[in-house]
C-alpha cells in the first residue's frame, strides 16, 4: 500500500528530482525499474461488457433468472395450447351434446391407469358414490379429455378457447394501455405546471369513478364482444401505467441530455418520444407484463357480473364462473381453466419480475 | 407547506364535484331506467318518473341533488329498497363494510410485508420461491372460488367459523370474508415489498449502516424496511378504498349486508341515486386518501416538501 | 239468489286456483308428497293447536325492496308481508280464497258490488281494532297518482273497480274510488263490470290495509322498521332495516287466529349464492333453501327435496312488426317445432320446471269444472310440439316464400344465470335444427332487456310473465292490439274481439262459455305462433324433513308459514 502511495506521490511530481530522492530516501534508480514486467500471461482481459448492447445485456441476465425463463415457457406453452388446443379433437367450443353433460375427465391409454377413466365421485345429499356414465351409458369410444360440461360441451375445447380470448383481451388492453398511459404520463410530466396540474385533475376524476360503474355503462351501450371488453379495460386501467411514466419522466427532465437536446433546438414532442422514452422503456415494459394479469382478471370479474363475454363465446373467467355453480357437484369442471388461470398469472408475474431485474441498472449487480 | 395544502384541499373538492358531474351525465347515458318491469305501463313510468323528478332537465337534477347533498339528503332508492333514504342505507351498511374491509386491509398488510420482507431477506431460495407462489395464487385465483372454499373447509366440515355473516355474532363472522378479501391486498403488499426492499437492501446507505456495524432486526426494521415502506404506502392506499367500500363477490358468498353487493344491484337495476351515492363516496374516500398519502409525503419526505416550495 | 251467485264466485275462485300447487313435469311424485304432508298436518293441526314449536329458518334468494304493501312488487316483498298482514281474504293450502279479516260477505245480484264483514276480533299490533277505513285509506294509497304505485292496475284493469282507472290517469280525485266505509266493520266495493276472481285478488298485498294515523305518524319512515311496521297477522316483525340480509318475525299473540299458528316465529336469511345456502341447510342452519339446478343431481334422491311451481311461464318473443322475416308464419311454425322443451327442461334446467306447449301455462288457473285450463299439453300438437322434421317443412316453405336461405336473428336475454343457459340451449336447437339459421345472443341486465323490447329494439326476446291471479286472461290479456307487453305488435282482430267479450262483454257472467272462448282465443294464438312458449318455471327446494305445512303457491303469495309445523 504504502509502496503505492509512494508510486503515486512519484508521478505527481515528475521532474522534481530532489522531491524523488526525498520520497524514496536511499535508493537509487536503474534502468531495470523502469521495464516491463513481464506477465502478460497472468492479466486476465475482462470480457468487455461496454462494448454489449443493452438489449443482449438484458437478455442475459433475463436467462439467468430460472423462474423467470420457467414462466416465459409456461407463456409460449399456453399461448401454442391456445391455438391449436381446440383443434386437437373433434369437438367445438359452442357445439352442445346434451346427451353427454357432465362427464368426468377420460383419456385413452392413461384411463388404464386407473386415473382419468371417466370415474366420478358425486357426493350427494344421501351419499356418495362413484359413477362412470361412460360405462352406464356404454360410450367406449367417446373421450372427453379434461370432462364435459352441463351442455356437454368439451371442456378441453372450451378451455383453450377461452384460453386464447382471455389472452387476445389481456395483451390487447395491455399493449393499448401502455400506448394511452404513457403519452399521458410522458406529456403531463414532461410540461409540467398548468398542463400538468389539468392532466392530472382529469386523471384524478377518471380514477375516482368506481371502475365497475364505467364498465357496465361502457358494456351495456356498446354491443358486448371481445372489442368492447378490451375498450372497457382499457378506459379503466391506462392510469397506473400513466403514473409510472410521469414518475420516470420527472425524475428525467432534469437531466443534461434533455438539456444538450433542447439547446440544440429539439421539439417538447422529439424530446419526449425519442430522447426520454428510450430511457424509461425498462419500467414501461415491466408494467405491462404485470397489467396483462390484471386485465384478465378484470374480465373474470365482468364475467362474475354478468357482463363478460357473451355466450357461449367463452374466456377463462367466463369458465370459472359458468363451473363455479358446480363446485360442489361436479369440481373437475372448474379445475382446468382454474389451473390454466393461475398458471398464466404466475407465468406473467415471473416474467415481469424477470424482466424488470434485468432491466432496471440498479440490479445489475446481482 | 400550509399554503401547499391548502391549495391541495381545494383542488380535491373541485375535483370531487366535477366527479359528481361525471356520475350524473353517466347516469343519464345509462340505457334502461329505473322502472322497467314487464308489468309496467308507459302510463306508470311517466307517473314514476314525475313522482322522483326524473323528468326534469339534468342541470335541474343535478343542482337539485347536489342542493340536497349538502343538507345530507342523499334521495331514496327507487327499487332495491323502494323510497328509502340512502342515507339510511348508507349508516347502516358502510359500517359493516369498513370493519371487514379495515379486518382484510390490516391482515393482508401485515401478512403481505412479512412475506415480503421473508422473499427478499432470503432471495432466490426456498422462501422466497414459496412466498411468490402464495402471491401469485393469491392474485390469480378468483376470490369468489376462494371464498367458497373457505367456507367449505372452515364453515361447512370443520365448523370453526360461521359460514354466514351474522350481526349477532360479528367478529367470529367477519373472519372468512376477511381472510377472502386480504388475499389480493397480501398477495400484492407481499410482491411489492419484496422489490422494494430488494432495492433497499443494495443501496449504498445500507451498505454503509451494515459496514457501522448495524445488525439483525434493527438493519431491517429501521433502516431496509423504513425506506422501503413509502412506495409501499403508495400501492396500499388505493387498495384500502377498495376494500373499505365493500365487495360484491365476498358480500355476495357470506350474505353480509355491505354496500359492495349494494353498488352492483344498483347499477344493474339503475338505481341512480344509489349508483350515484356510493360511487361518490368511494371518490371521496379515494380522493381523501389519495391528499392524505400526498401530504404525508411531503411531512415524510423532506426532498418533497422542498420541491413543492419551490414551486 | 243473491246468496246462489256469492256462492258461485266463491265456489269458482276455489276451483280456479284448484290444483295450483305443485309442478309438472319430472318432480311430480317429490311436490305430491309435501303436498299430502301439508294437508295431513294442517287436519291434525286444526284438531291440536298445540304449544308453539321451533323457529323456522327461511333462506331468500333476493333482499325485500319494499314492506309496504301498495309499493311492494316483487314475490320475495309479498310472501314477507303476508306473514304479518291479513287481506280481507287468505289464500288456503290449495290457493282458495278463504275468509281472514272478513268474516263474511256478499256479492249483488249482478256482481259488480261486494259488501264484507270485517272480523270484531281483528286488532293490529298496536290495539286498534282493523276497521273498513284501513282498506279505503290503503286503497286510495294504492290508486294515488301521487304515490305511482307500480301495481295500481290490479284495481283498475284487474279489479275494475269504480273510478280506479281515472284516478290513476288523474282524471279524478282518490276520494271518488269505488270503496267505502259503510260503518267501521262494513266495506263496500263497487266494480264496473263483474270479476270472477275478485275474492282470490283480495289475498293479494295490493289489496291489504293500512292503519291511517299509524301511516301518518310515521312519516317517511313507514315500513322501514319494526317500530314503522302494524302487524293484523299472523307474525310480528321484530327485526329488520331496509335491504336487510337478516330479519326476523315473531308469533302475533293478539292475532285473532293465533291458537292455529304453532310456530314461534320465522327468522329469515338472504343468500344469493345456492352453493353456500346448501351448505348451511346441510349444516342446520336452514330449514327451507332454493337449488341451482346443478345442485338437484346432488340432491334427487334426497325426500327433503321437492319442487314447487313459481307460476312463469317463459317464452320467446319473435318481433312480428320490425322484422320481416319474423313475420312470416312459416317461419315461426318452423322455429316452434324445432325447440326440444323436454330437453331444456330434463337437461339444462333439472329444477323440475315443466316443458310448456300452451299460451297458458298449466296448474295456475282451473276452470268451472275444476279442471286445469292447460292440463291437456298436447292441445296445440298442430301448431307447437317438438317435431324436427315438420319444422324442417315449414321452414322450406319459408324459404320459398322469403327467397332467403339464410336468415340470422339476434336474441335479448336476461344476464341471470337460468336465461343464459336456456339461450344456448334454444341457440343451439335452432342452429342444428334449421341449417341456415344463425342465433346471435344478446347478454343485458333484466331491466335494458324489458326496455329494449318494450321499445321493439329487438329480433327475438327470452322473456317470462308470472300470472296476477288465477285466471287464463292474466296471460291471453297480453297479445290484444296495443297491450304493452305485446312486445311483438301482433294484431288480429278476431282475437281482440273474443277477449274483450271475456273481459267485459256478456260471457263475464257465463262460466262456461267463457272457458271456451278463451280456448278459441288461445288456439289463435298458438297457430299463428305469436309466442314460443318453453317451459314453466319451477323452484327446486330443500325443506327440513322437520317442517311440514309451508303452503307453496305460483301465485301472488309463494310460500305462506301460517300454518307450518317445525317438530322437535
Amino acid at each position: 500500500m504504502a509502496q503505492t502511495a509512494a508510486a503515486r506521490v512519484k508521478i505527481n511530481t515528475l521532474g522534481d528530482s530532489a522531491a524523488i530522492d526525498a520520497a524514496f530516501p536511499g535508493h537509487t534508480f536503474t534502468e531495470k525499474d523502469f521495464q516491463l514486467k513481464d506477465n502478460a500471461g497472468d492479466i486476465k482481459i475482462d470480457s468487455n461488457f461496454a462494448s454489449q448492447s443493452f438489449w443482449k445485456d438484458v437478455r442475459i441476465r433475463f436467462f439467468r433468472k430460472k423462474s423467470a425463463v420457467f414462466g416465459l415457457v409456461m407463456i409460449v406453452l399456453i399461448v401454442i395450447l391456445a391455438v391449436v388446443g381446440p383443434g386437437m379433437n373433434d369437438y367445438t367450443y359452442s357445439g352442445q351434446t346434451l346427451s353427454q353433460k357432465n362427464m368426468a375427465p377420460r383419456v385413452p391409454v392413461i384411463e388404464n391407469l386407473g386415473i382419468l377413466d371417466g370415474d366420478e365421485t358425486m357426493s350427494t345429499s344421501t351419499g356418495s358414490k362413484v359413477v362412470n356414465v361412460y360405462q352406464e351409458k356404454g360410450l367406449d369410444d367417446v373421450y372427453y379429455w379434461f370432462g364435459s360440461d352441463n351442455f356437454g360441451r368439451d371442456i378441453w375445447t372450451r378451455t383453450w378457447e377461452g384460453a386464447r380470448v382471455s389472452l387476445i383481451i389481456a395483451v390487447a388492453a395491455a399493449v393499448i394501455d401502455m400506448v394511452i398511459g404513457m403519452s399521458y404520463g410522458l406529456i403531463s410530466g414532461y410540461f409540467g405546471g398548468k398542463v400538468d396540474m389539468v392532466m392530472q385533475r382529469f386523471l384524478e376524476v377518471a380514477n375516482g369513478i368506481p371502475r365497475l360503474v364505467i364498465c357496465t355503462l361502457l358494456l351495456l351501450v356498446l354491443k358486448p364482444g371481445i372489442l368492447t371488453i378490451v375498450f372497457a379495460l382499457m378506459l379503466t386501467e391506462w392510469v397506473g401505467m400513466s403514473r409510472i411514466a410521469r414518475a420516470e419522466m420527472l425524475k428525467l427532465k432534469e437531466q443534461e441530455f434533455v438539456l444538450a437536446s433542447r439547446t440544440l433546438g429539439a421539439g417538447s414532442f422529439f424530446i419526449i418520444f425519442r430522447e426520454v422514452l428510450p430511457n424509461i422503456i425498462g419500467p414501461i415494459i415491466t408494467q405491462v407484463m404485470f397489467s396483462i394479469p390484471t386485465a384478465i382478471f378484470t374480465e373474470a370479474f365482468l364475467s362474475f357480473v354478468g357482463l363478460g363475454i357473451p355466450v357461449p363465446q367463452c374466456s377463462l373467467g367466463s369458465l370459472i364462473n359458468e363451473s363455479y355453480n358446480s363446485i360442489t357437484t361436479h369440481s373437475f369442471q372448474i379445475i382446468p381453466p382454474i389451473v390454466v388461470m393461475v398458471l398464466l398469472m404466475l407465468s406473467f408475474n415471473l416474467v415481469a419480475d424477470g424482466l424488470r431485474e434485468a432491466l432496471d441498472p440498479k440490479m445489475k449487480s446481482m | 407547506m400550509k399554503k401547499y395544502t391548502l391549495k391541495r384541499i381545494l383542488t380535491s373538492l373541485f375535483t370531487l364535484l366535477a366527479i359528481l358531474l361525471v356520475l350524473f351525465i353517466l347516469m343519464k347515458l345509462m340505457p334502461g331506467s329505473p322502472f322497467n318491469d314487464e308489468k309496467l305501463s308507459e302510463e306508470m313510468r311517466a307517473a314514476l318518473y314525475a313522482k322522483y323528478g326524473l323528468d326534469q332537465p339534468i342541470v335541474v337534477q343535478f343542482f337539485k341533488y347536489v342542493g340536497g347533498m349538502l343538507r345530507g339528503d342523499l334521495g331514496v332508492s327507487y327499487n332495491i329498497s323502494k323510497n328509502t333514504p340512502i342515507s339510511q342505507l348508507i349508516q347502516t351498511r358502510l359500517p359493516i363494510s369498513i370493519r371487514i374491509g379495515g379486518m382484510a386491509v390490516t391482515l393482508g398488510a401485515v401478512v403481505g410485508l412479512i412475506l415480503g420482507i421473508v422473499a427478499a431477506l432470503k432471495r432466490d431460495t426456498v422462501w422466497d420461491t414459496c412466498a411468490t407462489i402464495i402471491s401469485v395464487i393469491g392474485v390469480s385465483v378468483p376470490s369468489y372460488v376462494f371464498a367458497l372454499g373457505l367456507s367449505y373447509f372452515f364453515g361447512f366440515k370443520l365448523k370453526w367459523f360461521p359460514m354466514l355473516f351474522s350481526a349477532k355474532a360479528i367478529t367470529q363472522s367477519s373472519v372468512l370474508p376477511s381472510i377472502s378479501l386480504s388475499m389480493f391486498t397480501m398477495a400484492s403488499i407481499a410482491r411489492f415489498t419484496r422489490s422494494e426492499m430488494l432495492e433497499v437492501l443494495d443501496s449504498d446507505y445500507m451498505l454503509l449502516a451494515e459496514s457501522k456495524g448495524i445488525s439483525g432486526a434493527s438493519l431491517i426494521f429501521r433502516h431496509a424496511l423504513r425506506n422501503a415502506l413509502i412506495p409501499i404506502i403508495t400501492v396500499l392506499a388505493p387498495l384500502i378504498v377498495d376494500l373499505m367500500t365493500g365487495s360484491l363477490v365476498v358480500e355476495k358468498i357470506f350474505a353480509i349486508p355491505g354496500v359492495g353487493s349494494l353498488l352492483v344491484n344498483a347499477i344493474q337495476s339503475n338505481d341512480y341515486n344509489v349508483v350515484i351515492s356510493l360511487s361518490f363516496i368511494y371518490s371521496a374516500m379515494y380522493i381523501g386518501i389519495m391528499l392524505v398519502v400526498d401530504i404525508l409525503y411531503g411531512i415524510i419526505d423532506p426532498r418533497i416538501r422542498l420541491a413543492k416550495e419551490g414551486n | 239468489m243473491k246468496n246462489a251467485k256469492s256462492l258461485l264466485a266463491f265456489g269458482m275462485a276455489t276451483a280456479m286456483a284448484l290444483a295450483a300447487t305443485g309442478c309438472g313435469g319430472s318432480a311430480s311424485s317429490a311436490s305430491s308428497a309435501a303436498e299430502s304432508t301439508s294437508s295431513a298436518s294442517q287436519a291434525t293441526e286444526a284438531e291440536s293447536a298445540s304449544a308453539g314449536s321451533g323457529t323456522l329458518n327461511i333462506m331468500l334468494e333476493t333482499p325485500v325492496e319494499s314492506l309496504d304493501p301498495q309499493l311492494a312488487t316483487d314475490g320475495t316483498s309479498f310472501e314477507v308481508i303476508a306473514d304479518y298482514t291479513d287481506g280481507l281474504m287468505q289464500m288456503d293450502a290449495d290457493g282458495a280464497a278463504v275468509p281472514a279479516c272478513a268474516e263474511s260477505y256478499e256479492v249483488s245480484e249482478d256482481g259488480t258490488t261486494y259488501t264484507f264483514h270485517i272480523r270484531e276480533d281483528a286488532v293490529w299490533s298496536n290495539g286498534d281494532p282493523v276497521t273498513a277505513n284501513d282498506f279505503v285509506f290503503a286503497w286510495q294509497r294504492a290508486v294515488d297518482p301521487a304515490n305511482a304505485s307500480e301495481y295500481s292496475y290490479m284495481l283498475s284493469d284487474i279489479g275494475q273497480i269504480v273510478n280506479a282507472a281515472e284516478i290513476i290517469a288523474g282524471e279524478k280525485d282518490v276520494s271518488e274510488l269505488g270503496v267505502t266505509a259503510v260503518d267501521d266493520k262494513t266495506l263496500e266495493v263497487q266494480l264496473n263490470v263483474p270479476v270472477s276472481y275478485f275474492l282470490s285478488l283480495m289475498y293479494f298485498p295490493t289489496y291489504y290495509p293500512v292503519n291511517q294515523a299509524f301511516f301518518e305518524s310515521c312519516g317517511d319512515t313507514f315500513a322501514t322498521s319494526p317500530e314503522t311496521t302494524l302487524s293484523n297477522g299472523a307474525f310480528v316483525l321484530t327485526s329488520y332495516e331496509p335491504a336487510a340480509t337478516a330479519f326476523e318475525l315473531v308469533k302475533n299473540e293478539d292475532y285473532y287466529d293465533a291458537d292455529k299458528v304453532q310456530l314461534a316465529g320465522l327468522n329469515y336469511q338472504v343468500i344469493q349464492d345456492s352453493q353456500q345456502a346448501l351448505m348451511s341447510y346441510q349444516n342446520g342452519d336452514l330449514d327451507t333453501t332454493l337449488l341451482n339446478g346443478e345442485q338437484v343431481d346432488q340432491v334427487k334422491d334426497d325426500p327433503e327435496f321437492t319442487s314447487v311451481g313459481a307460476g312463469y311461464l317463459w317464452y320467446i318473443s319473435p318481433n312480428i312488426k320490425e322484422v320481416p322475416e319474423l313475420a312470416n308464419l312459416n317461419l315461426r311454425l318452423a322455429m316452434t317445432f324445432a325447440l326440444d322443451r323436454d330437453s331444456i327442461c330434463n337437461d339444462v334446467l333439472k329444477d323440475g320446471c315443466a316443458p310448456t306447449y300452451t299460451a297458458v301455462p298449466p296448474e295456475f288457473a282451473a276452470g268451472p269444472d275444476g279442471s286445469d285450463f292447460s292440463a291437456d299439453q298436447t292441445m296445440f300438437a298442430d301448431a307447437c310440439a317438438y317435431d324436427p322434421d315438420k319444422a324442417l317443412e315449414y321452414y322450406e316453405a319459408a324459404k320459398t316464400e322469403l327467397s332467403q336461405d339464410t336468415f340470422t336473428f339476434d336474441m335479448v336475454v336476461d344476464a341471470d344465470d337460468a336465461p343464459q343457459k336456456v339461450a344456448q340451449v334454444v341457440k343451439e336447437q335452432l342452429e342444428t335444427t334449421l341449417p341456415g339459421m344463425t342465433i346471435n345472443l344478446t347478454i343485458e341486465p333484466k331491466k335494458q332487456r324489458v326496455e329494449d323490447m318494450q321499445n321493439g329494439n329487438f329480433q327475438l326476446g327470452l322473456t317470462r310473465w308470472g300470472p296476477d291471479y288465477a285466471d287464463p286472461m292474466t296471460y291471453l290479456g297480453m297479445w290484444v292490439t296495443d297491450n304493452s307487453n305485446n312486445y311483438g305488435v301482433w294484431s288480429n282482430a278476431d282475437y281482440d274481439a273474443i277477449i274483450a267479450e271475456c273481459t267485459t262483454g256478456d260471457l263475464c257472467t257465463d262460466p262456461e262459455g267463457r272457458w271456451s272462448a278463451l280456448y278459441d282465443a288461445e288456439k289463435i294464438v298458438m297457430d299463428e305462433a305469436v309466442i314460443f312458449p318453453l317451459y314453466t318455471q319451477c323452484n327446486a327446494e330443500m325443506v327440513s324433513s322437520a317442517v311440514s305445512g309451508i303452503e307453496f303457491h305460483p301465485v301472488a303469495l309463494n310460500r305462506v308459514y301460517k300454518n307450518a309445523v317445525k317438530a322437535g
